[in-house]
């Protein structure tokens, strides 16, 4: 069982690619805004540029050591990529195209026609062998790029934001296809995206790249209960506030930036510069404040709602701004709440998880 | 309706005026020339013996064209920077030369008293004022127009296409063989025609360096030159017979022009 581990360093535009990233078999996310350096990680894990200093070991096999003035040439990787345009080659036809790279290894006629006979039936998509490329849709054109990778046996597969280009319902059929596919197959898989739906769906793993870095590798979970930045907080809309954790009368309490305060377990925690994440879905709305346990409250107006199916977002702003989401039938029995109208935010204490950082970023 | 503006009808009346420029001496030239006289040219051995030289001189050079020009042009294609600069300036030094002088340096390189002319004397080859030298006057004028045109041809073909063949596992040569190519195979055609289409107008080279002997070296071009000083008649009808491949090669050209898709 091969794994890939990798330590790169690579001069962007703007920043220094610096990543390091470990990927065992199955799918992990790629996940990052743009220009964060996705698919230039992608582009020196398949050598088609070569990072200033750094490794990249696979399985058993060195393929990169600056150090060792090692540096095999893409067509030795064996890495598997597929563009995010895909790079179909337009003069051959669907079988030709995912034949090319067992062509080019001088497998036989025969052997080769066996093979891609198969990998058509395991992909579902026998009905396009003869067809030509370029009249194919977004989603089929997507099957073929990865059959045509998948006929060479790669040791690695990079996917560059395999959805991205597809309509939505397009879009939901290819990812339950590339997760069927890829479950099968157990081999490293680095699948870029900046889309937060992707990476609910391929939840298991996450790598989080900012700024050339790789800043979080973990599960959709720990993304939503620990975000590690802003940016990931944002990214999972889970809400993310600035401020600091003060001492008062003996007891921590966060207060942030906008002035609000808050109780919270306070789980290893100094006081000092810190911020508070929150899941929109662990906050109430109402219009009197209710009594009862402790609980956290903000008394904000309303700036937007956004209907999403049996779920209703609701920004709310006043010293701070929060996120809500409730349900529809929630969202019904407060009166269908418009923006403008003022509500209690209101969550446990419990439900706040604070965090130190450096500095506050000004 | 919208008034046209002062500056439409200058536009309109300058394209006018090259339209005319253009296609008057063509018309002329087409007019000069009778069916039953253009059809009385092939009974002349003469005429015929210069058509059979052009045309196997023009196909000789195209696959040394071809074998120079493309490998040539695919690695000024990958060049950037200075080095890509200094070499399409030098690419563009034959194009920029005068026929007539190109004939000259030839014969100083190639000739029997030129700088390669003894080398080659050594082992028995005498190039000027034979066959060879027409194909070599053609590769020497025709290559780098061949080359500069192949690199725009390579320049817009998507990395991305040739990136996929490698991690394919295709070698770089594999690659260009099985992906650059055949991507770009309409377009070479048409380069192809392009280069036959030169290379039966050129002149001022080959009357220097091959000379201007009938059935060896006398061209369509040079026949006409030659004909012009003892009949025009026949002249002016070997003009429209050079004039009509042109515009059979032309229209070749048009109709393989690229259209394929490059991504």
């Amino acid at each position: 069982m091969s794994i890939l581990v990798c330590r790169l360093n690579y001069p962007l535009a703007n920043y220094q690619l610096a990543a390091e990233l470990t990927v065992a078999p199955g799918i992990t996310v790629l996940l990052g805004p743009n220009g964060a350096g996705k698919t230039s990680l992608l582009r020196l894990l398949a050598g088609l540029n070569q990072p200033a200093s750094g490794q990249i070991q696979l399985g058993e096999r060195c393929l990169f050591d600056a150090e060792k003035r090692i540096d095999l040439p893409s067509e030795k990787r064996r890495i598997g990529m597929v563009f995010q345009d895909l790079a179909l080659f337009p003069h051959l036809d669907v079988s030709g195209n995912i034949g090319f790279g067992l062509k080019m290894r001088r497998v036989s006629s025969s052997a080769r026609q066996n093979r891609v006979q198969q990998l058509l039936e395991k992909l579902a998509i026998e009905h396009l062998a003869k067809r030509n490329v370029t009249t194919l849709s977004g989603g089929e054109r997507q099957k073929v790029a990865l059959a045509r990778t998948l006929a060479t046996d790669p040791q690695l597969l990079l996917l560059d934001e395999p959805t991205a280009a597809l309509d939505p319902a397009a879009r939901g059929e290819i990812r339950r296809w590339l997760q069927t596919v890829l479950t099968q197959l157990n081999i490293p898989t680095l699948l870029v995206t900046h889309d937060a739906e992707e990476v609910a769906y391929f939840r298991k793993r996450v790598a989080v790249m900012e700024q050339g870095k790789i800043v979080q590798q973990g599960s959709f979970h720990q993304l939503l209960r620990e975000p590690a930045s802003e940016f990931v907080a944002r990214f999972v809309g889970v809400n993310y506030i600035l401020g600091e954790v003060c001492e008062q009368a003996g007891k921590l309490i966060f207060c942030s930036r906008g002035g609000a305060k808050f109780l919270a377990p306070f789980k290893q925690v100094i006081p000092g510069a810190a911020f508070m994440t929150v899941l929109p879905w662990d906050i109430a709305l109402y219009r009197e404040l209710p009594d009862g346990s402790p609980r956290n409250h903000l008394y904000g107006e309303i700036r937007d709602v956004v209907i999403l199916g049996d779920r209703v977002r609701i920004t709310l702003e006043k010293e701070d701004k929060l996120v809500a989401e409730i349900s529809t039938r929630g969202y019904l029995a407060l009166g269908e709440p418009q923006p403008g109208e003022n509500f209690w935010a209101v969550f446990k204490a419990r439900e706040a998880r604070i965090e130190n950082c450096e500095e506050l970023p000004c | 309706m919208k008034r046209p503006r002062l500056f439409t009808l200058l536009l309109l009346a300058s394209g006018l005026a090259l339209g005319t420029l253009i296609l008057l001496p063509v018309l002329a030239l087409l007019l000069a020339a009778s069916p039953s006289g253009l059809l009385q040219l092939f009974n002349h051995p003469q005429v015929l013996q210069a058509l059979w030289v052009t045309l196997l001189s023009s196909l000789l050079a195209l696959p040394v064209i071809f074998s120079i020009g493309l490998p040539s042009a695919y690695g000024l294609s990958r060049c950037n920077g200075r080095i890509r600069r200094s070499l399409e300036i030098l690419l563009e030094l034959p194009m920029v030369m005068p026929p007539v002088v190109a004939g000259l340096a030839l014969l100083l390189a190639f000739g029997r008293r030129g700088l390669f002319g003894e080398l080659l004397a050594g082992i028995g080859l005498r190039i000027p004022f034979t066959l060879g030298a027409v194909v070599l006057a053609i590769v020497f004028v025709i290559t780098p127009f061949f080359a500069r045109r192949c690199v725009v041809l390579f320049d817009a073909i998507d990395k991305k296409l040739e990136e996929a063949a490698l991690l394919l596992g295709a070698t770089p040569l594999q690659t260009f063989w099985h992906v650059t190519l055949p991507v770009v195979r309409r377009g070479l055609f048409a380069e192809g025609v392009m280069v036959l289409a030169q290379g039966i107008g050129l002149f001022g080279v080959i009357i220097l360096f091959a000379g201007n002997l009938p059935g060896r070296t006398q061209t369509l071009s040079l026949a006409i030159y030659s004909a012009f000083e003892s009949d025009p008649q026949q002249a002016f009808g070997l003009a429209a017979l050079l004039l009509l491949i042109s515009l059979v090669l032309l229209a070749t050209v048009h109709l393989l022009a690229p259209r394929e898709s490059l991504r």
